[in-house]
């Protein structure tokens, strides 16, 4: 079984979405708990990517191909696992806010919360605060995620935070901020709840938030 | 020359070409077959109309753009802009290979000259910085470099104002949303004595950053017809990230970049034959895919698809003297010289972002008065050489050659001013150096800096104009809400 583990861990780490799929298939037909496979060859597989990541042995796209290999896996294992087992990592809708464009690093975070074992649902950019409510009422995250990269579009996140208020759904998630302008004080200035500066440090912190 | 000659071409600079002709050839094909077949999403339905009337193939918002078209926009388009100073004398000539330097815009920190500390930049800074490029011989042309932190409302319009009022150099500006952007061109307006009179000596060109080579986002939309509808000059760059929103390889990603391009300059040239665009061309940008931080100094960066400007012989905007260093250190002074050095042997035109440091998030003074001396170096010496009687001195040499005085003689006297002179750069001998107080180049711009902003600064603009560009942009402050940071 160690051996099993270490294969679709390996494999997992060198972005072989058929091959995880494929062992992962085997370990079960083995006769290896579902709930085990998840922990100990997938999730733990990811933890070391991840830290290869920040140790910058890997490169962003090995990890995207990495996060999908996991999935593939986990497409396999979630009929099989307890509601409790799987619902662990969690939730988050991100999105890019009002009248701004830039994406590259709201994808990024998306990708790298994905990879950390989280359902991460990308909202898209330019979004008015209305977007997040409804997405909030429809997807029942436990995150969301706001980026922006201009100083004039950060005042969107307290409009954002604002309309979660007054829509009476503030209280029911975490939110988490980030984009090159973007500062923890600023964070705490408008009522969010975490900051983060990259995209490795969100995944960090999207689970203290959970914790 | 006293006998005829023919054949000779002895007055030439530097040679250097990035891409051959049939390099450009595929690239450009590429391009079309790009436009044609996967064709660009516009987000702005004028554009789309535009197009649709033209002849383009138009799903929604998806465009195809055929060849045809892409041509004759490439034969209508000037292959010169012209940007005057405020007095309205020709300053900058944006075309061929004629490198023009400048500073960049919106730094959201300082690396302040006076602590050695990065803090976020204030208004005072955008003033500093306008009057220090000002100063500069070698900056040709401004973009205020700063985002003030204390008044980020209608920031692009505070920059505007602080532009006209303390410089008199052509301007480079970015708006941030099409809000303002109607407003700031007023302001030129005023200045200018009128519309016609900016359109007819222009002294300002308007950046525009669409999101990608295949989604141009509505603002950047509005904003190209609108200066083109108006025959004012614009750079349009839709820019795309290697591996990000075009392919990683090079080829593919220059091929996708310039089809971005041509679609903006095909639109321009609707809404107005011979409107003026200068281009990126075939620049991608890529991202570290470690740190996951956009450089803007990268060796690799393949700045000779600026090449693919200089074939359509169109203007060329890129960028140099800038580094992804946090502190003005040796990292600094490396990235600020090679990308210089780069920029200009691959004929960028307006070549911008001269002090920009830590990935375009911080700007540093001392870096651009460091970088005016490295420009007034790469000037010197991308000088032709000049082969005539006079610098041959054949009779010269016959006269003093055996003797070996030719410091004695009056030719050299003659020629003696000539040489490239250092304004920054030491080259005393080490007695002299220690007498002059033994400081290193980094202390002397900081000197430099202390200097300008010392002395009382110069008003550029006569008062009741100065007025009038005040009254708009509070208009423009009080419609945005005057919303603050620090609410
Ligand atoms: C690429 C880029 C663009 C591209 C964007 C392409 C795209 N599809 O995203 C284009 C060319 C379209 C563009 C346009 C503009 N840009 Co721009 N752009 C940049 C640039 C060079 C890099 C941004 C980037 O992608 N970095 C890489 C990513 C991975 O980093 P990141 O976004 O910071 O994300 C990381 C962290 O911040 C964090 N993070 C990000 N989001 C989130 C969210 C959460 C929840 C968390 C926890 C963390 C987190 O994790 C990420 C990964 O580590 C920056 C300079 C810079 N260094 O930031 C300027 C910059 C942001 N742009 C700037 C400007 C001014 C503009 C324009 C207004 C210019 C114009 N007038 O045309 C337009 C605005 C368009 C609009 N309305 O949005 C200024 C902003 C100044 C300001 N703060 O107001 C900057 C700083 C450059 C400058 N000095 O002028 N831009």
């Amino acid at each position: 079984m160690a051996d099993m583990v270490q294969r679709i861990a390996k494999k997992l780490y060198q972005g072989d979405i058929e091959a995880v799929g494929e062992l992962v298939q085997d370990a079960l037909d083995a006769g290896m708990a579902p709930g085990e496979v998840l922990k100990d060859a997938l999730l733990a597989g990811m933890d070391e990517v991840g830290r290869d990541f920040k140790e910058g042995v890997l490169f962003v796209p090995e990890v995207l191909f990495a996060a999908r290999a996991m999935h593939a896996g986990m497409d396999l294992l979630r009929p099989l696992l307890a509601d409790s087992e799987i619902a662990s990592s969690g939730k988050c809708v991100l999105g890019t806010v009002k009248g701004d464009l830039h994406d590259i690093g709201k994808n990024l975070v998306t990708m790298m919360l994905e990879g950390g074992g989280f359902e991460a649902i990308d909202l898209g950019i330019d979004l008015e605060p209305g977007t997040f409510v409804d997405a909030v009422r429809e997807h029942k995250p436990d995150v969301v995620g706001m980026s922006a990269l201009l100083t004039t579009t950060m005042l969107q996140m307290k409009a954002t935070i604002e309309a979660l208020e007054e829509a009476g759904l503030r209280d029911s998630v975490k939110i988490m901020i980030g984009g090159a302008p973007v500062t923890a004080a600023f964070a705490v200035q408008i009522g969010a709840d975490a900051y983060a500066p990259d995209a490795a440090t969100a995944v960090e912190m999207a689970r203290e938030l959970m914790a | 020359m006293e006998h005829p000659q023919t054949n000779v071409n002895a007055q030439i600079t530097p040679h250097y070409r990035g891409m051959t002709d049939d390099q450009c050839r595929l690239i450009h094909r590429a391009s079309l077959e790009i436009l044609e077949r996967t064709g660009v999403l516009l987000y702005y339905q004028p554009a789309v109309d535009l197009l649709k009337k033209a002849g383009c193939y138009v799903e929604e918002n998806r465009v195809r753009i055929p060849a045809h078209l892409v041509e004759w926009a490439l034969r209508a388009a000037p292959s010169h802009i012209r940007l005057y100073d405020r007095s309205g004398k020709p300053a900058l000539q944006l075309g061929d290979r004629i490198s023009n330097f400048g500073t960049g815009s919106d730094c959201l920190h300082i690396l302040d000259h006076r602590t050695n500390e990065r803090r976020d930049a204030l208004c005072q800074d955008i003033v500093d910085g306008i009057r220090v490029a000002d100063a500069m011989p070698h900056i040709d042309f401004i973009m205020s470099m700063f985002l003030p932190s204390d008044a980020p409302d209608a920031a692009d319009v505070r920059q505007m104002e602080g532009m006209l009022n303390y410089s008199a150099k052509p301007i480079c500006f970015v708006t941030y949303e099409w809000e303002g952007t109607a407003e700031i061109i007023d302001m030129l307006e005023v200045v200018a004595g009128g519309a016609e009179q900016l359109q007819a000596r222009p002294t300002a060109i308007l950046y525009i950053n669409p999101t990608s080579g295949f989604r141009h986002n509505e603002e950047a939309l509005r904003k190209l017809m609108y200066v083109a509808e108006k025959h004012l000059p614009c750079v349009y760059w839709p820019e795309v990230g290697r591996g990000l929103t075009c392919p990683i390889t090079f080829a593919g990603a220059m091929a996708c970049s310039n089809a971005g391009h041509l679609a903006g300059l095909v639109i321009a040239q609707l809404v107005n034959e011979g409107a003026p665009v200068a281009l990126c061309t075939a620049v991608p940008f890529s991202l570290d895919m470690k740190t996951m931080v956009v450089p803007y100094v990268d060796p690799d960066c393949k700045a000779f698809g600026l090449e693919m400007s200089h074939y359509y012989n169109l203007p060329a905007f890129n960028w140099g003297g800038m580094s992804d260093s946090k502190l003005l250190d040796e990292q600094a002074i490396m990235e600020a010289t090679l990308s210089l050095f780069v920029a200009t042997i691959n004929g960028g035109n307006l070549i911008h972002d001269v002090g920009y440091m830590e990935s375009g998030l911080m700007g540093s003074l001392e870096l651009v008065v460091i970088c005016d001396e490295i420009i007034s170096w790469l000037k010197a010496s991308m000088q032709g050489l000049e082969i005539n009687e006079e610098t041959l001195a054949l009779d010269v040499i016959h006269e003093h050659a055996l003797s070996g005085d030719f410091l004695g003689a009056e030719h050299t006297l003659r020629h003696v001013r000539e040489d490239w002179q250092p304004r920054l750069i030491d080259r005393h001998n080490y007695e002299q150096w220690m007498a002059g107080g033994g400081t290193s180049m980094r202390e002397r711009a900081r000197a430099k800096i202390d200097e300008i902003l010392g002395a009382e600064p110069r008003h550029i603009l006569p008062p009741d104009i100065e007025k009038r560009i005040r009254t708009i942009t509070e208009r423009v402050i009080a419609a945005s809400g005057g919303i603050s940071l620090k609410d």
